[in-house]
């Protein structure tokens, strides 16, 4: 072989490893379409009423829905279970779960940059859900609600639906979570005290409560927070323990007839008498009672479930969600309503799905989504304590409610007072649900209330020395016409 | 001739594609971005001017102007710091002692640890209660601290975290000094010099480019500094350590506002590009190259 020829053949052979890069590369982007099916299917208006239970759609064609989730392994199992539950009843359809575990509303954020959203995807009520929903990227959920035959608002438990204006809802929460007060029995025996109580009607006082908690706070040379010797900085064994993030206080603010916004939308409220009564009262179990740890000490508190075991604190209150844990954990625990400062009140949080207004397929992703919400798919995370069913019959038909709060570590005795009724019964939505551009207002709120929580700052000179910035990112509410 | 191009070109090409492709295009896009509204979730784009400089610079956003004060503190703590401790390692472990080899090890590994995993063992080891530097500092009666979590320290704390990754610095200046001509050395000897003189005579004139060029890398670095904000501190207490480019991302991403946040890159890469041009104009009158002459 010539020594010119030879040349040739490398070059053809590097100019053949550069059109494989630039084949990879261009593989990359995404392609043209993934359900590339013929027929457009007519949207919502002729949703499911008549979906068949038998199985399938009309036509037999191949159709596959992207969705997206978060979540633990567990989750991600029981989606699983509810999918192929779906695949089953649909034989046509295949469903491409994408399990994005971290940053996934910056992936879903590259997706939408990308035009390349799921069909179907989990949604959190306090990051981009509404600025999707605000430019029209979901759909109408209501609107397929209003002709199912099987499930309709009535049918869903208060406060998992989310609406962007009243009659728009945007995305349905397959269970709510709500907070309670978790105890360790053991502590509340040793020292002799009664234990709270599950009944809402009977939930303690706010002082009651205070008085408990300092009674079970102990140092380390065994004094409780009422012993003139108490040492407040070597303390053994809190009283409660409890986040400090706005999921957490405001079950207290609603208890106390406060909100983030008022009735009208019009005015920040965070400033107003009630909030800030609430707001001092929950600052003052860190700083003046020392009942509670402050922010940086509960860097050191372990989860919820350890920390009640390890008698590191005595009563804490959480999320329902911790409810799985603690089975996991062989201690005497048990729940009990939150302390009342003017009425009951728990505050629900839940992730949502949505469905983007982009799928090809918006009939059969409304299934997928009841196949979602469906109880008996997720039974596994509701018995094991993580989620709480989204059908009202669960919690209303005793047949229903036994199957997922009688008989198992999950579900201590307190458990249908202190969490199901107060659920049913006096329960409000998260404010990330109803208060517009609830991040913004609260990059305001947050930084002074870190001050509040560390005893620099009382309630009321803190929301008030930034009422007025905060007051200027105030957009109205969601729950409110126009 | 021309083949002899085409081979240069066709060689170099991943470098120069991946150039066009992975920077310049973004960085294009990025500027063009900044004169629109951009927004990842609307429909429309509209092109606005320089209305988001204008909000920028006009005080509208007390955020950007708190972002920036954060960051340039961050810079004079840090770049200091760096070249300076850096500077002395690598004297150090330039010297003739046993088990050298281990102690470059040694100093460089931490370089390797994934930024995440350190930043978690600083969260682990700076924890006001349970922490290991707060406990050692209340065994020996001295005054501890809560570093991360409180608004005077957490940049301080932040700095010193990220001083255990030197080891780049280090290896840089190491290289700087291994390229020092022994007979200086000597020539100090025979002129009776002590250790002193050959450090402030020899040693110093001779590493200023390493020096210069270290400074310019490393007040790059810390005008991006974006880790430490993301993991330890999601900008708190109270603002306080809320990064530039943490509030550039936190504007993109969360609050998708990729127009306004690409003004804040462009914003960014100005002044990184300002105080590297500034270094450079001093270099002039510090950095020495061999042949005695000066830049």
């Amino acid at each position: 072989m010539s020594p010119m020829l030879r040349q040739r053949k490398s070059i053809s052979v590097l100019l053949a490893i550069l059109m494989m890069l630039i084949a990879i590369l261009s593989g990359c982007t995404k392609p043209s379409s993934s359900t590339d099916s013929s027929n457009v299917s007519t949207p919502a208006k002729t949703a499911s009423s008549e979906a068949p239970a038998s199985g399938g759609t009309k036509s037999n064609e191949k159709i596959t829905l992207r969705m997206t989730v978060w979540g633990a392994p567990e989750e991600v199992a029981a989606y699983k279970v509810a999918i192929a539950k779906f695949e089953k009843k649909f034989p046509n359809i295949t469903v491409n779960l994408q399990h994005i575990p971290t940053d996934y509303d910056t992936k879903l954020t590259a997706m939408v940059a990308g035009n390349d959203v799921p069909d179907i995807a989990q949604m959190e009520s306090a990051s981009i859900a509404y600025p999707l929903a605000e430019q029209g990227k979901f759909y109408n959920l209501q609107d397929f609600l209003a002709s199912d035959s099987e499930i309709n608002t009535g049918r869903l438990v208060p406060n998992i639906s989310y609406s962007l204006e009243p009659g728009n809802i945007i995305g349905l929460g397959p269970g709510p979570e709500s907070f309670a007060l978790f105890y360790n029995e053991d502590i509340f025996k040793d020292a002799g005290l009664t234990p709270p109580p599950s009944k809402a009607s009977e939930a303690w006082t706010w002082d009651q409560f205070v008085d408990v908690a300092k009674k079970l706070t102990i140092d380390t040379k065994g004094r409780n927070a009422n012993d003139p010797a108490f040492d407040p900085k070597s303390i053994k064994q809190y009283g409660v323990n409890f986040g400090t993030w706005w999921g957490s206080y405001s079950n207290f603010i609603y208890s106390n007839n406060g909100d983030f916004v008022s009735e009208d939308g019009k005015t920040f409220a965070l400033n107003q008498p009630a909030a800030v009564e609430a707001i001092q009262k929950i600052a003052d179990l860190i700083n003046v009672h020392h009942v509670a740890p402050s922010p940086v000490q509960a860097k050191n508190i372990p989860a919820t479930n350890v920390a009640l075991q390890t008698k590191k604190v005595a009563m804490a209150i959480d999320g329902q969600w911790v409810s799985a844990g603690l089975a996991q954990s062989k201690f005497h625990y048990n729940v009990g309503a939150l302390p009342v400062m003017k009425k009951p009140m728990t505050t629900v949080v839940c992730g949502m799905f949505s469905i983007f207004k982009s799928t090809k397929h918006p009939k059969e992703a409304w299934e997928l989504m009841k196949a979602l919400m469906d109880p008996d798919a997720a039974i596994d995370m509701i018995t094991a304590g993580t989620w709480m069913p989204s059908y009202r019959d669960w919690y209303t038909d005793p047949a229903l409610l036994a199957k997922w709060t009688e008989k198992l570590d999950s579900r201590p005795s307190g458990y249908k007072d202190a969490v199901v009724n107060v659920l049913l019964n006096s329960s409000h939505q998260t404010p990330t649900g109803y208060v517009k551009n609830f991040n913004k207002i609260m990059d305001v709120v947050n930084p002074a209330l870190d001050k509040v929580w560390l005893g620099q700052q009382s309630a009321k000179d803190a929301m008030d020395s930034i009422a007025e910035k905060a007051q200027s990112q105030v957009q109205g509410r969601r729950d409110v016409k126009g | 001739m021309r083949k002899r191009l085409f081979y240069g070109l066709l060689f170099t090409s991943p470098a120069i594609l991946g150039f066009i492709i992975f920077t310049l295009g973004p960085m294009i896009a990025s500027f063009v971005l900044s004169l629109t509204d951009y927004n990842v979730f609307r429909e429309q784009t509209a092109f606005v001017g320089l209305d988001n400089y204008i909000k920028l610079f006009s005080g509208e956003d007390d955020l950007f102007y708190k972002s920036l004060g954060i960051t340039f503190y961050f810079v004079i703590l840090r770049v200091p710091a760096v070249i300076i401790i850096s500077f002395v390692i690598a004297l150090l472990l330039n010297m003739n002692v046993k088990g050298r080899a281990v102690f470059r090890t040694i100093i460089y590994l931490p370089s390797i640890v994934p930024a995440v995993a350190s930043a978690m063992i600083w969260m682990w080891l700076l924890n006001p209660d349970l922490g290991l530097v707060n406990s050692f500092l209340s065994t020996l009666h001295l005054p501890t601290s809560n570093w991360l979590y409180a608004e005077g320290s957490v940049i301080p704390s932040v700095v010193l975290t990220t001083l255990w990754g030197i080891g780049g610095t280090v290896i840089i200046f190491l290289a700087g000094l291994s390229g020092i001509p022994k007979q200086y050395y000597e020539s100090i000897d025979v002129d009776g010099g002590g250790w002193y003189s050959k450090l402030r005579h020899i040693t110093i004139p001779m590493v200023t480019p390493t020096i210069f060029f270290n400074t310019i890398m490393t007040i790059i670095g810390s005008f991006q500094v974006f880790n430490e904000a993301y993991i330890l501190t999601q900008g708190g207490p109270n603002n306080q350590s809320l990064f530039y480019v943490y509030y550039l991302w936190r504007t993109a991403f969360r609050d998708t506002q990729m127009g306004y946040a690409s003004a804040l890159a462009w914003v960014l890469f100005l002044i990184i590009l300002f105080f590297t041009f500034i270094v450079f104009k001093s270099s002039k009158s510090w950095v020495y190259y061999e042949g005695g002459e000066r830049t």
